[in-house]
């Protein structure tokens, strides 16, 4: 039944459109990420900027510095009162006709690198100055090469940290889920694994997390609340049942001891004969209504398996007396042991269910062939009985036949039933006359 | 031979009393728990035939009883409930039988007596019919003193009409008793007559009188 209930679950989860489902852990990381990712990016460009700004500051200082050295030197230098004129990349130095400034200029410009055929960014000082009475320009570079270490730098710090990020998320996110949601998935376990007469055993215990145990009391009294429900209901039927057997055991009584009486006619032996029948025959159709209630309850436990050859051994020699009398071939392809995992009142029920119909519908000489394999078990019989139809196969109280008085539609009902409770496969065809039934895990 | 009902519904208890007593046995009733109680902590008895769904009380805590007085009686439990838990704790707690309602009052007249013969004789005892005797403890059956061989089933029928002398056994009694209640998943009991018709033959080759009495179409009288 669980299995059931899970299916047509899953359907109609699924019924409304494909939806991805996913742990509800994965889904809180996975939008945990998606909501770092921007994060770090903004992260690693104000970074940037900002270390950015500081090493250009930071240049510009150690220029101005340099130009302060610089300066001291050529003013020292002077003396000899030569024309200066120097040209390297770091350090330039032309006469100019520029009048002279009192302050520097600082700039970034792209320099042409030969080696590399590149162009490398540098921070740049200009100024003129005034020596010897003349002017020159002063141009000061300093390589700002640096900056690409520190993007390459910052990205690698940054993705360290985002990698290192991930890992301590799924980490943790592991760690809480074996601790903090354990409490959920044991109470989700105990519901997936509910089955309706084991309801009472049911106790969801208190956790340290205030929403688990609301979750947990609100599932403690649903599941109490059905099994008040199915409890009764199963009660009803019993009671129904029972009390209905008293009855028709003083009825019964009553009869068979009327039937003694000498003085009666044989029209009225007949007429008390017939009641008498027809109470059997009520009382065995309470009893196979009781019994499929209590098969639909799943309240016959598997707790073994029994072997299915040696049950349809037993009722062949039961029923051998019936099959002598319509002189049936029967035709036996058995394993050595078929265990079937089915409590033994039922896997009794099955073979006498099914045997009992081949030999009930067969006609005289008709065949029986039964073949058992360790997870099949089949019936085929001979019969004049015609195809019968799908829709009506299994259905309670449909009579395939008349003229059989001793049937009272509830055999293949009961069968089926059973395979849908304990799932296994139930399955009948219909070929040149020969009737088949075959269930099997 | 004394047999307690204990039964809480009267119509049943006096069909019970009636075949019974018909049968030889002295019938004694108890309506209630209380009363069963009272009856078997006063009296002996041979065979008790105690119904579980009691007013004030559980047909088991009977068997209890017995077992903790250590009565030799032999107990019928009959239930109206067919659960296999029932049975099992019955036959647990020293019950020897357990019967469904409903039931044919032949077959409880039938097991009443199997259970006194194995109770009281430890099996050591013969059952007579006139010119036929049966020794039960080695299944053999003698006519005028004569050995016939019976089949298991004839052996049985005839030890089910013996029981049930000079009454009325409908077929499907007949067809219960040797078949169990899954005889009725395969359609007729007509077969019961081949077993009928063979025990008779025996019976009548070894001179014995023809005691099966067909009674119209409704079953067989035997005696």
């Amino acid at each position: 039944m669980e299995k059931i209930i899970s299916k047509q679950y899953t359907e109609r989860v699924t019924g409304s459109g494909k939806i991805n489902t996913m742990k509800l852990l994965t889904k809180t990381t996975v939008y945990f990420l998606l909501i770092m990712l921007p994060v770090f990016t903004a992260g690693a460009f104000y970074l940037y900027t900002k270390f950015n700004k500081e090493i250009k500051h930071e240049t510009d200082e150690e220029l101005v510095n340099d130009k302060l050295q610089w300066m001291r030197y050529l003013d020292s230098a002077s003396v000899n009162n030569p024309v200066f004129s120097i040209n390297t990349p770091e350090f330039n130095l032309q006469p100019t006709e520029k009048a002279a400034q009192s302050k520097h200029k600082l700039k970034g410009v792209s320099i042409y690198q030969e080696p590399e055929n590149t162009y490398a960014p540098f921070r740049q000082l200009t100024q003129v100055i005034t020596l010897n009475n003349k002017n020159y320009e002063l141009v000061l570079r300093k390589s700002l090469i640096e900056k690409d270490d520190l993007i390459r730098n910052i990205v690698h710090v940054m993705l360290a940290a985002f990698g290192g990020l991930l890992a301590f998320v799924l980490l943790s996110n592991w760690l809480i889920s074996k601790r903090i949601w354990k409490p959920f998935y044991r109470s989700l376990d105990q519901i997936q694994k509910l089955q309706l007469n084991k309801l009472e055993a049911l106790v969801f215990e208190r956790t340290a997390t205030h929403e688990f145990n609301q979750l947990n009391a609100a599932l403690g009294s649903m599941t109490s609340r059905i099994h008040q429900d199915y409890t009764s209901m199963k009660e009803l039927t019993e009671d129904a049942a029972h009390e209905m057997q008293t009855p028709l055991a003083i009825a019964q009584s009553k009869l068979e001891l009327l039937l003694q009486d000498d003085t009666l006619s044989e029209s009225q032996q007949q007429s008390i004969l017939t009641s008498y029948d027809e109470l059997q025959r009520l009382s065995r159709l309470n009893h196979n209504l009781l019994l499929l209630a209590k098969i639909e309850n799943q309240q016959f436990p598997v707790t073994e398996a029994p072997d299915l050859c040696k049950v349809v051994e037993k009722y062949l020699s039961l029923f051998e007396e019936l099959i002598k009398e319509k002189e049936l071939d029967i035709h036996t392809d058995m394993a050595d042991t078929a265990p079937w995992p089915l409590h033994p009142a039922l896997t009794d029920i099955l073979v006498s269910n099914l045997l009992g119909n081949a030999i009930k519908y067969n006609y005289p000489q008709g065949k029986i062939r039964i073949k058992i394999t360790t997870d099949t078990f089949s019936v085929t019989n001979t019969s004049q009985l015609p195809e019968i139809p799908a829709n009506e196969l299994f259905q309670r109280f449909k009579k395939h036949s008349s003229g059989y008085t001793n049937s009272n539609g509830l055999g293949l009902a009961i069968v089926k039933k059973m395979a849908d409770s304990y799932h296994f496969h139930l399955s009948y065809q219909y070929q040149n006359g020969e009737h088949t039934f075959t269930t099997g895990a | 031979m004394k047999v307690l009902i204990i039964e809480d519904e009267p119509a049943l208890r006096a069909s019970i009393q009636e075949y019974l007593e018909h049968q030889g046995y002295v019938c004694e009733l108890a309506a209630d728990f209380p009363q069963a109680i009272d009856k078997v902590n006063e009296f002996d008895y041979d065979c008790i035939v105690a119904d579980i769904g009691l007013p004030k009380g559980s047909g088991l805590d009977i068997v209890k009883e017995l077992k903790f007085l250590e009565a030799k009686a032999g107990i019928i439990i009959i239930s109206a409930k067919d659960s296999l838990e029932d049975k099992l704790k019955g036959l647990e707690l020293g019950a020897d039988d357990y019967l469904t309602k409903p039931f044919h009052l032949s077959e409880l007249n039938a097991r009443v007596n199997a259970i006194l013969r194995r109770k009281n004789f430890e099996g050591n005892t013969t059952v007579s019919f006139y010119e036929i005797t049966i020794k039960p403890a080695s299944k053999t059956v003698l006519v005028h003193n004569k050995s016939i061989t019976l089949t298991g089933k004839e052996y049985q029928l005839l030890l089910y009409f013996i029981a049930n002398q000079h009454r009325v056994v409908t077929k499907s009694a007949l067809a219960g008793h040797l078949w169990g209640d899954e005889y009725d998943q395969a359609g007729s009991y007509d077969f019961i007559y081949t077993h009928i018709k063979n025990l008779r033959k025996k019976m009548l080759e070894a001179g014995g009188e023809d005691y099966i009495k067909t009674v119209y179409g409704t079953g067989y009288r035997f005696g």
